[in-house]
């Protein structure tokens, strides 16, 4: 038999294609297999970056990184490399704040630890930075007197005494310290005195707002876990320290959560801790963002509060110094699918212009961030989909969330400060990457966002470990400006560089209502469209930003009218007023002053000018 | 001389006997050949026409005739094979095997038969056999992957589709199955390559467009998502998981009405989806037609009782029509419900891979 040189027995397609099609229809992607609302996507941020790269287009948006040039010589230090604990990866806090009285924005940093020189007693103090009105600032920490040795997480700022001078509270892994602000650069610990403590828990966001319109502000602190640092579980040991099967820091689940606590502002210096009497967190979720904030506009403040691996809680106020958890009824509590969500930092604002606060929340990775349209009925849509701002973020792990107006153009745009939170990732390839790079969604004033990020100039389109954010005119120069803190490393201070339109800033100074005017709904019109924020300093995550409320006017040369809506419930009506300058306004008096914008700030006395004083 | 004549003649006759005798036997033996030939030819043909009934009795036949041929061996067990006679495949597998441990064919499609069988670690084995003895084979390397794919090994399937795809670049199916081999291990950027070489080669391939849409969905690309689920659905009109996919981007987008049109259709496909009566109640919710919401709604808690978002949704609907106790109720389940899911999300505690 002579040989067949070429084998024509061969295993027939026909097979091949059925079993194809077979395993084509029957093993979809494995997300896929779940339904869609049951977890999140899989996804990850090195995908998403170079598909991002692809829709790159020219923006006229721009911050530059300025950090070092504007003298900021801070580096976050949070536990070792391999954050082999849950605490080495949550450190961030920002405070932005004038705590001189200057009329520019200083900056605290709060520090973090590592669990070695906790416990040997070693501190990493935060630092104080002075603005000098160049764009440069001053380390004036040393003399500042906020030197308390501890794991330093969050930072809330709040006239808590209504002196007219800003204080600051920090958190930390045990407790947490409130200083007073004694009008000469330095401060004053008056925890013990105060009563705000949070002794023997871990409080990460902070945030003063005046709840019951006493004229006090209030203080909120957010608790994450209750942690034993003597017996802390160990990385990869149990079935919460596994991040998609490979062994990471536990928690927080599986891990007591550490209830929050509400302290109410007795007027006299002194606070009392109503949490129990006002049944807040009963269920000890583990905080992480909190945010005051007026949703039904009744005039009196409520409470939303982000919380990790549960659900977030709306408190709404009763304006008699009670509130009625309805986070769940309200929509906030959950995905749009009715799931929990790892909620890190919050903030609201009006997005859409109809005058009604929104709120929008950073998520884990694999999940959508949320951004909950107020429907005006004590109900909120999450239209993170319709508005582009979900899909785009769900390969990020979102910490810091702030809306801001960087081109001036009258619509809040959003920037997310991202960062996972296992450095372990790196090591495999799930595509997730341990840095990642923020996110900027541009308000396109229909409803709809664009990620804008990579095209905003190169600091943005780089990836950080980052954390805390929080926004501010550094330079008063008509431009929010970016500050964002780095885990282990110096923070970001990305000054905007945008081309951007007219714009009007106001300060607000209460007088039945406290001095911050915290809680202040702010109505302005200029150039046919009616914009509306709220005055607020505490927001994002773990951070305090410029609490000057900051308007885009576009093409508008004036405001033709402003309503300030005062805590108390008094209104006052300006206008019309010029764009391109900072109102200072008093509750009941007016505008006290007008600080016009210098359009190239270099010496600190000429960039600034007081124009006029008037009484109305 | 007459001796030696007598003696040559002799000599002669015997080498002509022997010469005669030779020639019977060789005649027999060639048409033998030829017989086992055509036989091995048949079964061939009747293999390549589907007739697989025809291709066992030929290669039966031929292995009768000549039990120690390589080739009657192969035909009858990929014969078997497609017959679906797997027993015999592997009997004859077996035997042939023992014969010819060095056949990468024997090997492949014995460890074919075990995959059919169910038995993958054994089908693995002789696939991986026959990798060893013949690794520049495109087939060998994607049916090892196969059997990889439905253990949802997805990393190793990828190595070996990789592997295949260097020796045959142009097998659209590969590219599909390595994309999905990509989207599965968070290669997402290199499945949409995959997707989209696979439509290059082939854009009528099944379910390609779909692939490539979810890829881009699982990003947050839902407008790309939206277009290539589009596409798959003039390919697959009544396809429910099309059409279901479609109808939930579009629903992500905003694009409410268009997204009840698709998943009202992927409902009326498959009464069983649940998730696309979800959606089909979520989108007729938002799209403020609250009441129609209802009964899709109830419909997917029918299908998952288990499940609590459809009970969240129902609480929104009834709140919206005022039906305030019933909301309150629907939360009450819902409630209730949360507290038996394992719980998910959240830091460290990611789906686990």
């Amino acid at each position: 038999m002579r040989s067949r040189p070429s084998l024509r027995l061969r295993f027939p397609g026909r097979w091949v294609a059925a079993a194809m099609l077979c395993l084509a229809t029957c093993a979809l992607p494995q997300a896929s297999q779940q339904s869609n609302r049951s977890q999140p996507r899989t996804d990850h941020v090195a995908a998403a970056r170079k598909i991002g790269n692809q829709q790159v287009h020219a923006s006229p948006v721009s911050f530059a990184d300025v950090t070092r040039a504007a003298g900021i010589d801070f580096s976050l230090t949070c536990g070792g490399p391999e954050k082999r604990y849950i605490m080495e990866s949550m450190c961030g806090g920002i405070a932005v704040f004038d705590y001189d009285n200057d009329g520019w924005m200083d900056i605290f940093l709060v520090n973090g630890s590592t669990l070695e020189d906790l416990k040997a007693g070693k501190c990493h103090l935060g630092k104080l930075y002075r603005n000098n009105h160049d764009g440069t600032f001053t380390d004036v920490s040393a003399k500042s007197g906020i030197n308390h040795c501890g794991w330093g997480f969050g930072a809330a700022v709040g006239d808590y005494d209504n002196d007219g001078w800003e204080d600051i509270y920090i958190t930390y892994l045990d407790g947490a310290v409130l200083y007073h602000n004694n009008h000469d650069g330095t401060f004053t610990d008056v925890t013990a005195k105060a009563g705000v403590g949070n002794l023997g828990r871990w409080g990460t966001s902070a945030a003063f707002g005046d709840y019951d319109n006493d004229g006090n502000l209030d203080l909120y602190v957010a608790n994450y876990v209750d942690l034993d640092l003597d017996h802390l579980p160990e990385l990869g040991q149990g079935p919460f320290c596994q991040y998609r099967g490979i062994p990471v820091s536990c928690g927080p689940r599986g891990l007591k959560g550490g209830r929050d606590r509400l302290y109410h502002n007795n007027g006299d210096g002194t606070f009392t801790d109503v949490s129990e009497k006002l049944n807040i967190d009963p269920n000890a979720y583990y905080g992480l963002g909190v945010l005051w904030l007026d949703y039904d506009l009744d005039g009196c403040l409520d409470l939303y509060v982000a919380d990790d691996s549960s659900p977030s809680m709306l408190y709404h106020g009763d304006c008699k110094g009670g509130f009625t958890e309805v986070g769940v009824q309200a929509g906030v509590a959950y995905s749009a699918d009715g799931r929990e969500q790892a909620g890190m930092g919050i903030d609201s604002a009006d997005y859409d212009n109809d005058g009604w606060p929104d709120i929008a929340k950073a998520n884990f990775s694999d999940d959508s961030n949320n951004l909950y349209h107020n429907d005006h009925k004590g109900e909120f849509t999450d239209l993170a989909g319709p508005a582009n701002f979900g899909p785009v973020s769900i390969p990020f792990l979102g910490f810091g969330l702030k809306f801001l107006d960087f081109d001036n153009d009258g619509g809040k745009d959003i920037f997310v400060a991202n960062g996972h939170v296992n450095p372990q990732v790196d090591q495999h390839s799930f595509g997730v990457t341990y840095a990642e790079r923020p996110l900027l969604f541009h308000n396109l004033n229909n409803g709809k966002f664009e990620e804008i990020g990579m095209a905003a100039g190169t600091p943005l389109a780089r990836r950080y470990v980052a954390r805390g954010a929080a926004t501010a005119d550094f330079f008063n120069d008509g431009s929010e400006d970016l500050l964002v803190s780095v885990l282990d490393g110096p923070p970001l201070l990305l000054r905007n560089q945008a081309k951007k339109g007219h714009w009007l800033r106001v300060k607000t100074i209460g007088a039945a209502s406290n001095h911050d005017g915290f809680g202040t709904r702010v109505q302005i019109k200029a150039g046919g469209l009616t914009q509306t924020a709220e005055v607020r300093a505490n927001s994002s995550f773990e951070s305090a930003s410029d609490p000057r409320l900051h308007f885009g006017l576009g093409a508008a040369t004036r405001a033709d009218s402003i309503a300030i809506h005062w805590p108390s419930g008094k209104t006052d009506t300006l206008g019309p007023e010029s764009a391109d300058q900072e109102l200072v306004i008093q509750e009941g008096q007016g505008v006290l002053a007008r600080h016009a914008h210098v359009p190239a700030p270099s010496k600190p006395a000429q960039s600034r000018q007081h124009l006029t004083h008037r009484t109305p | 001389m007459l001796q030696n004549l007598h003696a040559d003649w002799g000599k002669r006759h015997l080498l002509y006997g022997l010469l005669a005798i030779a020639c019977v036997f060789g005649a027999s033996a060639q048409s033998q050949n030829r017989q086992l030939e055509t036989l091995i030819e048949n079964g061939q043909s009747d293999l390549d026409a589907g007739d697989f009934g025809g291709a066992v009795a030929s290669f039966e036949r031929a292995t009768q005739m000549a039990p120690d041929n390589l080739e009657a061996n192969r035909g009858l067990l990929l014969s078997y094979l497609q017959a679906k006679r797997l027993r015999d495949a592997e009997n004859a597998g077996q035997s042939a095997i023992a014969r010819w441990p060095q056949d990468a064919p024997l090997q492949h499609w014995l460890g074919l038969v075990y995959f059919k069988q169910g038995q993958n670690a054994k089908a693995l084995e002789r696939l991986r056999s026959a990798e060893g003895l013949d690794g520049t084979r495109f087939d060998i390397h994607f049916d090892v992957a196969l059997v990889l794919l439905s253990e949802n090994q997805y990393a190793a399937a990828a190595e070996e589709l990789e592997k295949a795809i260097r020796f045959d670049p142009n097998t659209a199916m590969a590219h599909v199955l390595l994309g999905r081999c990509y989207q599965n291990t968070n290669r997402t950027v290199q499945a949409i390559e995959q997707f989209q070489a696979a439509l290059r080669l082939d854009r009528n391939i099944p379910l390609g467009h779909y692939h490539l849409g979810f890829a881009y969905a699982s990003l947050g690309h839902n407008p790309e998502a939206i277009a290539e689920y589009k596409k798959e659905v003039t390919h697959s009109p009544d396809n429910p998981s099309v059409l279901y996919q479609l109808g939930h981007c579009l629903l992500e987008a905003g694009e409410w009405k268009s997204a009840a049109a698709h998943l009202k259709r992927a409902v009326e496909s498959d009464p069983q989806n649940s998730d696309a009566s979800y959606d089909l109640g979520k989108a007729l919710l938002l799209e403020g037609d609250a009441e129609a919401a209802l009964p899709a709604l109830r419909h997917a808690s029918e299908l998952k009782p288990a499940d609590p978002s459809a009970h969240y949704q129902l609480a929104r609907a009834l709140g919206k029509m005022g039906r305030k106790e019933e909301a309150q109720q629907e939360f009450q389940t819902f409630a209730v419900l949360k507290k038996t899911q394992p719980v998910a999300g959240g830091m460290a505690a990611g789906p686990t891979q």
